[in-house]
């Protein structure tokens, strides 16, 4: 069974036929291209497949496509503008809040969402948000440190 | 391991990429005509293959081939393991822990492959598991292998031995010592035996295992998330028959590995769904998958230490059961890395240790960060607190007196210690400050160590510098989320005084890439950037000669200025010097080089250790003494980083794997349940959140400038792991007496310990 959905994937409109199990990860990375969003447990567990919905964050791997139908569809690529860094993924490069890489993305975009929430979350708050993207890398400092100096830029750009 | 020129996370484009979704992983690697794996994984501990019925299986459409223990047949070295190797590519007649892979099925997509593993049936006879270190060595177990082990143990030297097969599954011994313990033992004032446990954990490396390979005619090219490319080429070739220059492996970045990713795993496998499928064949395990591939050893150590009547360290011996799981993996270096370290970073007048590795009927153990260290340090620094306990002295006062001095070797003909273990520990204390004396707070230290660079490893490397000053560094050293390839340009671009962003950093690829013997053992920043050290030396050299013979003098006359000669008070822009005598696109200056540690039998390990990874390890806990809860309020990490290349990748290291031995000593652990795991899967398997960490969690560099790599560096990559477990038990007892000797400290083991002393002091005072 095939399902029509029409919805807007960083900032373009695309109406295409998908099946009634495809998940938003797949479709995203398979037909769009977007592999900056990352798959490790495929069970809605580590948030590293994580992407925006509607500015929300939520598991691309635990979520059907069609549940995304005629909503906004933000992925890491989709972030900054022509060829710049958003401010988030500016602060990730400049606290270093990264080592393999594979959580970054689904972290940039969970840490997005949260700073359209709360401009100036503190660091408990931090910590409670992120409790949904694993990093088994960072031990965490240095994503807090960037999600900081983000929320910093974003109050300065205002 | 590895550390970077400050300023490099935003002036090195690989990083630019991890932040943008541009980075390659060899999860996204997809090729034409590509097909997809799925495994059939045992459900039994310990069972014969009677047979395997893929009829059904071969009936689905879009499935396209199956592997079995059958197709192995026609290879000549079907077997992988680190020195013994016992592990076969796929079962053969025999399954030796639930997870074990029975069947490789190759189809059009992963829901076809999937579904046909379900339709394949096997026929087991099941054999008694052996769950335990203690079922496998009683007596009359069944053995878990019937045939003697294949290979041989890896190198040694003086005061090392080993014994392959000693009894009934036992896989390996591995024996070190020097000095008389017995004589020193005999005549030590105090003597203390205690007994210490620690627990099996899995890497959760958020990208799962993955592999895309196919033929063409005779010769195998494989994406791989691996971190030896080498290594897995050379199994490859032994495995199959051919050639070293037949296989082809590419690396490119790797999303997470600590050890799990180290040496040859499901790769040989792949190859050969690949070639039987005739196809490009992608094998991405998932999460539940790589809980069943490999995991750190659980470990028991018995450790006997005697002391004089000035509180100096004279003798220890120590009896270590590693328990190994169902195959070798790494467990041979595991065994001799656990007995060598046995002593920690203190002066001995004798060492007599020997580790076991046991065979079960559980998931591999291997590599892990921290190697044994892990194990060694946890045992060591445990138990130095609990003999200064007793002793009635502070425990940094018995560390004190006893640590290895700088230059002071570890062991009897191998290096010296390569750093200030006094000037540390006293940076760690002032960072550690005392909090007002409450009840159920305490504090807690330790050293940790280990050495880094492993045994006689070599790497080589080649720089090439082009005529408009641009850097290419080329070396095997793959990303593995240390920053190594970062390290690597930043060494380049120091030796030839070039800036740290006219560096890249070339694709690793076994058909181009000067060869290592893979990013593991902390050795990157060391010896292969020894090797890149070099080789951009040999390319400024070659820059310089052509100059000098350019403007016809000695190349000792000249100096590099920016991207200029020098000649006294001349400056000739080098461009246009390269350009109007090569013409065409320009020119390389193709600098090779290479570093090799020399293999020396006098030295325990075969080798001298290149480096040493201190870790120096604080904690503060509050422990509840009615539930059994403990708190860890402020923790803080030191490793010595020589000369660190970029402070923030040293802390991002530190406090990456003090993470995860903070998470192994609190609450993480893969927990059998009967043959199977209770716990081996993505949720619940309990990984550290950002919220779980400690509320002060901090780490120190230390740049000792002692290291053996270029300007005094070294690796710290496992640093981190090695003395945090240690560090938090000995706060723990000292905030409420509970002397814990088992991790992880659960709140029923804190509450155990704190009844047993109570029932001490109830006796005492009788
Ligand atoms: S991959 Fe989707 S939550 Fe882990
Ligand atoms: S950077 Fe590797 S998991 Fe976060």
């Amino acid at each position: 069974m095939t399902i029509p959905v029409s919805l807007v994937i960083n900032g373009k409109t695309q109406a295409f036929d998908v099946g009634a199990h495809h998940v938003v990860a797949d479709v995203l990375r398979e037909r769009f291209g977007l592999t900056g969003c990352k798959v490790g447990c495929d069970q809605g567990v580590c948030g590293a497949c994580t992407v925006l919905v509607d500015g929300a964050p939520v598991t691309g791997c635990a979520t059907f496509m069609f549940a995304v139908d005629g909503r906004e569809v933000t992925t890491i690529e989709g972030l900054g503008l022509d060829g710049a860094l958003s401010p988030v993924q500016q602060a990730f490069l400049a606290a270093g809040a990264f080592q393999c890489g594979f959580c970054t993305a689904g972290m940039i975009l969970s840490v997005t969402a949260l700073l359209l929430r709360d401009r100036d979350p503190d660091e408990a708050t931090i910590r409670q948000w992120l409790a949904g993207n694993i990093c088994r890398c960072t031990g965490y400092n240095a994503i807090v440190e960037a999600v900081r100096r983000a929320a910093r830029q974003v109050a300065e750009a205002s | 391991m590895s550390a970077v020129a400050s300023t490099s996370h935003e002036g090195f484009a690989e990083f630019r990429k991890k932040v943008t979704g541009g980075g390659v992983y060899a999860f996204d690697i997809c090729v034409d005509r590509m097909l997809h794996g799925k495994l059939l994984r045992s459900p039994h501990a310990h069972a014969r293959i009677r047979s395997i019925d893929l009829r059904a299986a071969l009936q689905i459409p879009g499935v396209v081939s199956i592997i079995t223990g059958e197709d192995l047949r026609d290879l000549p070295d079907p077997y992988y393991g680190v020195g013994l190797r016992d592990q076969p590519v796929i079962a053969m007649d025999r399954v030796r822990y639930a997870g074990d892979v029975v069947a490789a099925v190759t189809a059009v997509d992963e829901q076809t492959a999937f579904r046909a593993t379900q339709a394949i049936m096997v026929d087991y006879e099941p054999l008694p598991a052996l769950m335990s270190v203690a079922a496998a060595l009683a007596p009359g177990a069944p053995l878990i292998f019937e045939e003697p082990t294949r290979g041989g143990s890896p190198v040694l030297g003086a005061g090392s031995g080993f014994r392959i097969d000693p009894a009934p599954n036992v896989l390996y011994e591995y024996s070190f010592a020097y000095g008389d313990a017995d004589h020193w033992l005999g005549a030590a004032d105090q003597v203390f035996t205690d007994t210490f446990d620690i627990s099996r954990i899995n890497h959760y490396h958020l990208e799962p295992y993955v592999n895309v390979a196919w033929w063409s005619g005779s010769r195998v090219e494989m994406w791989s998330c691996n971190q030896d490319p080498f290594v897995l080429r050379a199994d490859i070739s032994r495995i199959f028959g051919m050639p070293v220059n037949d296989v082809r492996i590419h690396t490119p970045l790797i999303g997470g590995g600590f050890g799990g990713k180290s040496y040859c795993k499901m790769e040989p496998l792949l190859a050969l769904m690949a070639r039987k499928a005739g196809a490009p064949v992608r094998l991405a395990l998932s999460m539940d998958e790589s809980l069943l591939t490999l995991v750190k050893h659980p470990a028991s150590l018995t450790l006997t230490t005697g002391l004089d009547a000035h509180g100096r360290l004279l003798a220890r011996r120590a009896r270590i059961d590693l328990d190994g799981g169902a195959y070798c993996d790494a467990s041979t270096l595991v065994a001799i890395k656990t007995g060598f370290r046995i002593g920690g970073p203190y002066a001995w007048k004798a060492i007599d240790s020997c580790a076991r590795v046991i065979r079960t009927t559980t998931v591999p153990s291997g590599s892990f960060r921290g190697f044994g260290g892990t194990q060694a340090s946890w045992a060591s620094e445990r138990q130095m607190d609990m003999i200064a306990r007793r002793r009635g002295e502070y425990p940094l006062a018995l560390r004190r007196r006893n640590l290895l001095k700088v230059g002071q070797p570890f062991a009897p003909n191998d290096s010296g210690m390569d750093c200030d273990l006094a000037a540390g520990l006293d940076q760690l204390v002032a960072q550690m400050p005392p909090a007002a004396r409450k009840s159920g707070r305490g504090m807690g230290f330790a050293i940790g160590i280990k050495d880094a660079g492993g045994t006689g490893n070599h790497a080589q490397a080649q720089v090439r510098l082009n005529q408009r000053g641009d850097v290419m560094v080329s070396a095997a050293a793959v990303d593995i989320g240390q920053g190594g390839p970062a390290a690597m340009c930043a060494i380049a671009t120091q030796a030839l005084g070039r800036p740290f962003g006219s560096a890249t950093y070339a694709a690793v690829d076994t058909e181009h890439t000067p060869p290592d013997n893979g990013t593991h053992v902390s050795c990157a920043t060391t010896i292969t950037g020894l090797a890149v050290e070099a080789a951009a030396l040999d390319a400024r050299a070659q820059l310089l000669a052509f100059g000098a013979a350019r403007l016809g003098c000695a190349a000792a006359d000249l100096e590099l200025e920016g991207w200029s000669l020098r000649h006294g008070a001349e400056l000739h822009p080098l461009e246009p010097m390269i350009r109007s005598y090569y013409g065409g696109v320009g020119w390389e200056f193709a600098g090779r080089g290479s570093f090799k540690e020399p293999y020396n039998p006098a030295t325990p390990m075969g080798a001298r250790n290149v480096s040493w990874m201190p870790c120096w390890s604080g904690a503060e806990v509050e422990v509840d003494g009615e539930t059994g809860q403990v708190a860890v309020l402020r923790l803080v990490v030191g490793a010595d980083a020589g000369r660190a290349l970029d402070l923030g990748a040293c802390h991002g290291q530190i406090e990456g794997a003090a993470a995860q031995a903070f998470a192994q000593a609190m609450f993480e652990e893969l927990r059998y349940q009967g043959e199977s795991p209770a716990n081996a899967t993505p949720l619940t398997y309990r990984v550290p959140r950002a919220a779980d960490m400690p509320a002060a969690f901090s780490s120190f560099v230390a740049e000792h400038g002692l290291g053996a790599g270029p300007g005094g560096l070294k690796g710290i990559g496992e640093a981190g792991m090695v003395g945090i477990a240690a560090a938090i038990a000995n706060a723990i007892e000292d905030a409420c007496g509970a002397s814990l000797t088992r991790i992880p400290f659960t709140p029923e083991r804190v509450l155990e310990a704190l009844d047993a002393q109570s029932s001490n002091i109830c006796a005492a005072s009788k």
